[in-house]
């Protein structure tokens, strides 16, 4: 990525170097001088309020409950520890989600290719339903209406959270379908794009050679339009892991509710704030990192 | 696939299309079937829900509130007038643009732009109308005011940052690039949650803004960042020899963006631009979570009425068809201002 140099070579040489160094250097100091400005009233504030900068109350016991995890919990567990438990629910639900949402994306996006009519309606249906609605009405929907308001649906998940022994609850569970179906939508236009890359012959030729419609997506559509999908998915994939904080609004206990319940209780925003973006901006580039290997692992043998 | 849409006449054409298009092979047949069963099954338990065991009041009696929040009543007409005023100029831009004069035509983006100033009048009052506090702004009135201010300030400041990443200027370049890339990272309810929360702290004390200018200024910035990549892609799809037809023309740097540049990236940028407006309405929902009361906000204190226990699918799907009914306006406006950019963009 070579930027474009915008401006144009007018000037002598000597004399325009000069310029765009001084108008560099007005830029540093404006830059500059306005973080300082917003930092002192930051520091002004924080000593009006008794709230100086530090780290120091994450060893304090958090004494808020938390519901049952993958991590053991007690109330009298330090706020650090708190975090983590919540950055761990936040990954579970993450991981989970990014798996089942490229499954349902990936059927929703081969959908579209079928020779069934009533499939393909019906995929174009659910995409335009679904990233029409905004991402928290869908889990509102998955948490109150189904979770809460069909008491065999809520059973259900008890159930089988307690035969494999699992932490799984019902926030957990709706959140979980909420983002699915969310993404599943953006990442079966992801696929159908992908798809729709791969040049029209591939499929006659499979045909003529006798493969089914199935195998042909299977074995030879899939692999070459995955060059085409794995960018678009890696971003689907960050949005999802961002989306995961609208946890708050069923009740799991992810990051982000947890950053909130401290700052309720302690009122330190900037340190529990800053945190969460540390811990967010780590989540990302484990996604995107992860996401450039099977990248270059595609490109080097697709 | 391959499905031709040969016009054959006759009842043996449709049947063989049918035949082909539902029952090509046993698979096939199967598919059919099971899917035509669920959703046979999921329309009638739909439409008996619907009929038999809905209850809409929960709907039908707090229209005003849906529509205008807790804007005081004698007043609403006020926000009538701005939800008017909106409608009316979607309808128009929408209209084919043969059969609008040529000065409107001119006009329509300045109305668009001064719609916000007076939707802000309106509502707030001033020059004769009575004030009325941002905490009574709420309802669809609130989410079209948010989105609306959003996408006006998160537009300029997108094509600045754009430009600015491609400055010949290391320093502009390196700070955009971690601007863009840092606010990208970040979850929106976390800035949302900055904005509400934290933005009061970097004031000086005493310094206040009421909290939907706070909710508009951090969902212009967290959007911006978007909106900038949108355009930088729109910029890097121009051809080099444009920029040097401009240069050889004698354009100065400033001209060539303005004249050349912008425009070209911009009719580029248009479908995914108008992606991050639909994508800025939606996120106006997470305001609900953070004190502000518009249309989720509204509903979510409307359900907590103990009249309308256990209501909350009927209001969903009340805000579901809301919600979409903005988004597929949004989305045609952007269709019908692409058609119209190709028209002007080829003579």
């Amino acid at each position: 990525m070579s930027p474009e140099p915008l401006a144009s070579g007018r000037l002598p040489g000597r004399r325009k170097r000069l310029l765009l160094i001084l108008l560099q250097a007005a830029i540093g100091l404006l830059v500059l001088g306005v973080v300082a400005l917003l930092l002192t009233n930051l520091q002004l504030n924080l000593l009006r309020r008794g709230l100086e900068l530090s780290f120091d109350w994450l060893g304090e016991p958090a004494r808020f409950p938390l519901p049952r995890g993958l991590l053991p919990y007690r109330t009298e567990d330090s706020y650090a520890w708190a975090f983590v438990v919540g950055l761990v629910n936040s990954l579970q639900v993450v991981v989970a989600g990014l798996v089942l949402a490229t499954i349902l994306g990936v059927i929703g996006g081969a959908a579209n290719f079928s020779s069934n009519w009533l499939l393909r309606q019906l995929a174009g249906l659910y995409v335009a339903v679904a990233r029409n609605v905004p991402p928290l009405l869908h889990l509102l929907f998955w948490y109150f209406v189904v979770f809460l308001g069909v008491p065999a649906a809520r059973n259900g998940v008890n159930a089988v959270a307690e035969w494999l022994n699992l932490p799984v609850s019902v926030e957990f569970v709706a959140l979980l379908i909420g983002l699915t179906v969310y993404t599943g939508a953006y990442i079966s236009e992801v696929v159908r794009g992908g798809i729709n890359s791969v040049p029209r012959g591939q499929w006659e030729a499979a045909r003529s050679l006798g493969f089914g419609e199935g195998r042909t997506l299977r074995l030879i559509i899939l692999p070459q339009a995955l060059r085409a999908i794995l960018p678009g998915l890696n971003s689907q994939y960050i949005n999802l892991a961002k989306n995961s904080t609208l946890a708050i609004a069923v009740g799991y206990s992810d990051l982000f509710s947890i950053v909130n319940t401290t700052f309720n209780q302690t009122g330190r925003s900037i340190e529990a704030f800053a945190l969460l973006v540390l811990a967010f901006l780590a989540v990302d580039l484990l996604i995107s990192g992860v996401m450039n290997v099977l990248n270059r692992l595609v490109l080097r043998h697709g | 696939m391959g499905e031709s849409p040969r016009s054959g006449s006759g009842s043996r054409q449709l049947l063989l299309r049918i035949r082909r298009g539902l029952f090509a092979s046993p698979l096939d047949t199967v598919i059919t079937v099971v899917l035509a069963v669920l959703c046979g099954g999921g329309l009638w338990s739909f439409f008996h829900w619907v009929v038999l065991q809905a209850d809409w009041a929960v709907v039908v009696e707090n229209v005003r509130l849906y529509l205008h929040g807790r804007f005081p009543v004698e007043q609403v007409g006020r926000s009538w007038s701005w939800l008017g005023l909106l409608g009316a100029l979607f309808l128009v831009t929408l209209m084919p643009a043969r059969m609008l004069p040529r000065p409107v035509l001119r006009l329509l983006p300045l109305l668009w732009i001064l719609i916000l100033p007076i939707g802000l009048l309106l509502l707030a009052g001033g020059l004769g109308l009575e004030p009325v506090k941002s905490r009574f702004w709420g309802g669809l009135q609130l989410s079209l005011l948010l989105t609306l201010g959003t996408v006006l300030m998160a537009l300029p400041l997108g094509i600045l940052l754009a430009l600015a990443r491609r400055s010949s200027l290391p320093l502009l370049r390196w700070l955009t690039t971690g601007y863009i890339e840092l606010t990208r990272g970040m979850p929106l309810i976390a800035v949302l949650f900055f904005g509400q929360l934290m933005i009061p702290l970097f004031l000086p004390e005493g310094w206040t803004f009421n909290r939907v200018l706070r909710a508009v200024l951090s969902l212009g910035f967290f959007v911006g960042a978007y909106m900038a990549e949108d355009v930088r892609g729109g910029l890097q799809a121009i051809p080099r020899t444009q920029l040097e037809a401009a240069r050889s023309l004698g354009l100065s740097p400033l001209l060539t963006i303005a004249l050349v540049e912008l425009p070209q990236a911009l009719r580029t940028a248009l479908p995914s631009l108008a992606n991050q407006c639909v994508a800025s309405l939606q996120s106006t929902s997470l305001l609900a979570y953070l004190g502000l009361i518009e249309l989720l906000g509204i509903s979510r204190s409307i359900l907590g009425n103990p009249d309308y226990l256990g209501r909350h699918l009927e209001v969903y799907i009340w805000l579901a068809l809301l919600y979409w009914a903005v988004c597929i306006l949004m989305t045609s406006l952007a269709r019908r201002l692409e058609r119209g950019l190709n028209v002007t963009g080829h003579h």
